[in-house]
């Protein structure tokens, strides 16, 4: 099973693309992916509720969240309400060793994103402060990625014997199904996904050159 | 100053207030510049003839933020998003009040932003809530804090 992991739409303040055109899209351009999951920034949008177009378009759409470290920005799996009251999603300003030790408390997995990008990416804080215990899982392939930000996230990946998964970070509709993450088994919720992530056998996927 | 403090200091309370006139022949043109064909938006004798739903985005305020707010750099626009409560007629005189209504930050690669939302509600003459204009204003931080 494909999932694209890393995808906002506009419950983000940034994001331009609905869900339903997002599905619409993949189905259109005959994306290979089989679902994908929304990871919108500083929240955990529990309110909607895509079950219907899932259905309607025979689509994975599964929720996350991209939240802000003293790291850079990180993605997390299997948010659970229990999760939600641990820390403040809209801080910017999260100890990453903390959203770990949470995350991995309350059953969801954290995936520092994008790691090779200036400011907002872990590299350059590991390189000035060391590497955070607990992280075992980085996205080495982001579709919003500039020059060498991808090589140096999976030179990272490599040094520290870090997982890698890949995500669009797709904000408008096109932007969608560039980068992805190959499961081997079939991933029916937020739970199921983030024991897939925890069990580490996945591959990331980058389409990103033929776009 | 912490974006909490500043949220509880001037969040939601009204710090602007404007009369505005609905021109028929700028309903026109906004709905020209807009590409509308629609004749609700394009012929002033058709009966529901109305600006398009965006026209109040061309209403600013005397100010964009409070009087006492402080300086943290320069603003820049960041997009403005409209909600339409109710149709615009030609010759209706609307009232905008403006507030704050959100104050959040972000990072992102050029470091960490301030945004300020800033909110007009505009009424009619008998006071009903005709539209809603959000204007989104970013700060960067300065280098160093």
């Amino acid at each position: 099973m494909i999932l694209d992991l890393h995808n906002h739409s506009i419950r983000s303040d940034d994001g331009r693309a609905k869900v339903e055109n997002y599905c619409q899209w993949i189905r259109k351009r005959e994306i290979p992916i089989d679902g994908f999951v929304l990871t919108e920034h500083r929240q955990f949008d529990s309110a909607s509720d895509y079950s219907a177009l899932a259905r309607e378009h025979g689509l994975t759409i599964l929720k996350g969240s991209e939240v802000e470290t003293d790291y850079g920005h990180v993605l997390l799996f299997g948010v659970s309400p229990a999760l939600l009251g641990r820390f403040d999603f809209g801080s910017v300003r999260l100890p990453l060793a903390q959203v770990i030790e949470q995350a991995e408390r309350h059953g969801a997995v954290a995936v520092p994103c994008h790691p090779g990008r200036t400011r907002v990416g872990m590299c350059a804080h590991v390189a000035e402060r060391g590497p955070v215990d607990g992280v075992r899982i980085v996205e080495i392939y982001n579709g919003g990625s500039r020059g060498s930000e991808d090589e140096t996230a999976r030179a990272l990946a490599e040094r520290y014997g870090y997982r890698g998964t890949g995500g669009s970070d797709a904000h408008i509709v096109s932007h969608i199904g560039r980068c992805a993450t190959r499961f081997p088994g079939a991933i029916h919720d937020e739970a199921g996904l983030a024991e897939a992530l925890r069990a580490g056998e996945f591959e990331a996927i980058s389409w990103k050159s033929k776009s | 100053m912490e974006v909490e403090e500043l949220k509880k200091k001037f969040l939601n309370r009204d710090f602007d207030e404007r009369s505005f006139e609905v021109r028929q022949d700028a309903m026109l043109e906004f709905a020209a510049a807009c590409g509308e064909t629609a004749p609700r938006f394009t012929d002033p004798s058709d009966p529901d003839f109305r600006a398009p739903p965006t026209f109040c985005a061309c209403f600013h305020g005397r100010r964009m933020l409070p009087g006492d707010f402080p300086s943290l750099g320069i603003p820049l626009d960041a997009g403005k998003c409209v909600m339409p409560q109710r149709p615009i007629r030609a010759g209706i005189p609307l009232v905008g009040r403006s507030h704050l209504h959100d104050i959040y930050e972000k990072t992102g690669r050029t470091g960490r932003m301030i945004f300020l939302v800033s909110r007009m509600e505009l009424y009619d003459p008998q006071q009903n809530l005709v539209s809603i204009v959000d204007s989104r204003l970013v700060i960067r931080e300065r280098p160093g804090e």
